[in-house]
């Protein structure tokens, strides 16, 4: 039956088929205006977004549009900001996971470029993950990495090599001017990796508690001793908190707390009195107020330079 | 020898009723095969130009023509599929764009096609009204699968369910519409256009449900064990994706191991195309890599055999027709022989007898002629045109 209907079928569908693809001249004129217009460039998160403002110069235009004071982890844009996602020549991902709007959009996966791709083999798996089931399809895990990746400056350097990549294949014309910016971002990579090498040497193996669990590759790289509550800078954690952390510290007798911004006076008065200092240390993941990832991250040195080590105080 | 024609022409006309059976049965005999011919012509280079138009098509190892019917006209269902991993295979090859395609669900009688954006770049589509899908559950709508579900933007379409004896089966998805398509007059016009996840999600290899760590699922919980959690039947599953459970959506696995029906493979380069057509013809590969311009080529090929022996029919039918439409002209002359012989003896000679009435037949050939050659324009210019207006109503 089908051997019968597939002629008919398909000599009926050709008189439904396309004229033609407007394809070709849309291509045509893409590349007609495409060198000389910068190339637009969407970030999911501040740290691409610096880089690629670096490594792209003129020759790029990168817009990041999360709110600021949004964590871009967890927003949640409006279809019009994924259209705006749509409209870009390259999309710049975190990978790892990051920014789980993106596994929930539409994005033109010829225009995704994914920063993380070249270690996905070095991913932190997240330990708090939730495995349930129901049904007939057994256990899963809605769990995944730690995205926080750009605290590990090695890793940031093979991101900001993506983007160089990545704009190279864009604009092959331009891709002596893109090397050359990579090279000085390079060197201010590996320069912060030297300077945090200095604060983990000062540090050396003295306890640490983390406010959130985001530093898990800035733990790794510098081999700190860290351990992570789930604290807001901005709220004051419940009685239920401040027991864990109490039951915490005699097994992990950690003098600095650190804070991915400013935490509340009263929280950092009662945290002071137990003998902990806090310690800011901003992992910039959304635009900072002033700016950008870099300085954030040579503020951040600087912090635990003027801070000392947790070691030289007494409890 | 102007008012023999004269008079040929006013026989012709007054004789209306037999002149417009024959000048009928003239147009058809010349009409039927020629116009045929004209419309399998152009029904093949609209066929062939989708195809050609699709590089490659790549699949499960099966039938080549079901899976360029499938990915090229939604039609043939494809029981053999491949998955997503293929399609992240042709991308890493560096070798050419991979466009992935998943069309095994239905909206109705209508193909809903899951897919990825550049698909809609690389066929030129582009958006009448509304917007582009943007994210979890949306679609867009082919120009006339609009008109068919009677919907636009901000209305909603519901997937059917593959199997009503299928109790246990996935629900269908309630999915929102934001956008129409511009006319292609091609199938595209009778697509519902999702997102590839979408296509998972009805499927029901992604879905969404209440969170189990919250205290509003704890009816559904059925035990926990360290961070174990099993639910029982009653967990809310969603049937709709909207803003406020959107993030409870999540997919089951590694999305490369998720099942798509065929990838538009778009090399970059000739030489690209022909590399990754030779990495796929080792026996061991467990998928097909085919050129959809051959494939139909060889389908057209079986069907012109068939139009040979239709237009060879059509011939002998006209040949029948012409001689019958001989015989009524030999029979009639036999009528008009009193006629004739009037015409002879108030002068006319035998020679001019014989001119009017074959005057009288040029007359009627010559406007059956015209009226084919008529027709004949008319199909080439909107034969096409009609036929597929037909098919997409």
């Amino acid at each position: 039956m089908r051997m019968l209907r597939s002629p008919l079928l398909v000599l009926l569908a050709g008189l439904a088929a396309a004229c033609g693809s407007e394809d070709s001249e849309r291509q045509a004129a893409d590349t007609a205006a495409g060198p000389t217009r910068p190339l637009s460039v969407y970030a999911v998160n501040h740290p691409l977004a610096a880089m690629a403002e670096r490594i792209g110069g003129a020759d790029v235009e990168v817009t990041f549009p999360a709110p600021p004071g949004e964590d871009p982890a967890y927003w949640s844009p409006l279809p019009e900001a994924v259209v705006a996602y749509q409209g870009a020549d390259l999309i710049l991902l975190n990978g790892a996971g990051y920014a789980k709007w993106v596994a929930q959009s539409s994005l033109p996966a010829s225009r995704l470029v994914d920063t993380g791709a070249g270690y996905a083999d070095r991913l932190i798996p997240l330990e708090e993950t939730v495995t349930h089931s129901h049904g007939p399809e057994g256990e899963h895990a809605h769990g995944g990495a730690a995205f926080t990746t750009w605290l590990d400056p090695t890793l940031a350097l093979e991101q900001a090599r993506a983007i160089a990549a990545a704009f190279e294949r864009a604009r092959p014309e331009r891709a002596a001017t893109f090397r050359e910016r990579l090279t000085l971002l390079e060197e201010e990579l590996l320069a912060l990796d030297g300077r945090l090498d200095g604060v983990a040497e000062a540090l050396g193996d003295a306890p640490l508690i983390f406010s959130h669990p985001v530093y898990q590759y800035l733990e790794r790289r510098y081999g700190l001793n860290g351990r992570s509550v789930h604290w807001e800078p901005d709220e004051e954690p419940i009685g239920r908190e401040w027991r864990k952390l109490e039951r915490l510290l005699p097994e992990h007798a950690a003098r600095w707390m650190i804070w991915e911004s400013e935490p509340l006076t009263s929280v950092e008065a009662r945290l002071e009195e137990m003998g902990i200092r806090s310690v800011v240390f901003d992992p910039c993941a959304s635009v900072p107020p002033e700016g950008d990832f870099l300085t954030v991250m040579s503020r951040n040195v600087e912090r635990f330079e003027a801070a000392g080590s947790p070691r030289d105080e007494g409890r | 020898m102007k008012d023999t024609l004269y008079l040929a022409w006013r026989y012709v006309a007054y004789h209306r009723v037999k002149s417009a059976i024959l000048i009928a049965s003239i147009t058809l005999i010349v009409f039927l095969p020629v116009g045929l011919n004209v419309l399998v012509t152009q029904s093949a280079e609209q066929l062939t130009s989708r195809a050609e138009a699709t590089p490659l098509l790549l699949g499960a190892k099966g039938s080549p023509l079901e899976l360029a019917l499938n990915s090229l006209y939604f039609d043939a269902e494809l029981t053999a599929r491949t998955t997503h991993a293929e399609a992240t295979r042709i991308d890493d090859s560096g070798l050419a764009r991979a466009i992935p395609l998943y069309v095994r669900f239905r909206a109705r009688d209508l193909p809903i096609v899951g897919t990825t954006l550049d698909y809609f770049d690389f066929r030129g589509l582009r958006v009448a009204e509304g917007r582009q899908i943007a994210i979890l559950g949306e679609c867009v709508l082919g120009a006339q699968a609009a008109k068919l579900l009677g919907t636009g933007p901000g209305g909603n379409v519901v997937s059917s369910p593959e199997s009503v004896f299928d109790l246990a089966g996935v629900y269908p998805l309630k999915m929102n519409v934001v956008g129409v398509l511009e006319r292609s007059f091609s199938p595209d016009d009778r697509a519902v256009f999702v997102d590839l996840k979408t296509a998972w999600v009805i499927e029901g290899l992604g879905h969404g449900h209440q969170d189990l760590t919250q205290p509003q699922a704890a009816g559904a919980v059925l035990g926990r064990e360290g961070n174990t959690i099993q639910a029982n039947a009653s967990l809310v599953q969603y049937n709709e994706i909207t803003a406020e459970n959107r993030d409870s959506f999540h997919f089951h696995g590694s999305l490369d191991d998720f099942p798509i029906t065929a990838v538009m493979a778009v090399p970059h380069d000739q030489k690209s195309g022909v590399i990754l057509l030779g990495r796929y013809q080792g026996d061991e590969e467990r998928t097909q890599i085919v050129r959809p311009e051959v494939v139909i080529r060889e389908l057209l090929d079986t069907v012109f055999t068939v139009q040979s022996f239709v237009v060879a029919g059509i011939l002998l039918v006209s040949a029948a027709t012409l001689a019958t439409a001989v015989l009524v002209l030999l029979l009639s002359l036999r009528l008009r022989r009193r006629e004739i012989e009037t015409l002879v003896k108030i002068g006319g000679s035998r020679g001019r007898v014989a001119f009017l009435v074959l005057s009288e037949a040029v007359i009627v050939v010559v406007v059956g002629g015209a009226l084919a050659a008529g027709l004949t324009l008319l199909t080439h210019r909107f034969g096409s045109a009609a036929i597929r207006a037909l098919l997409l109503s």
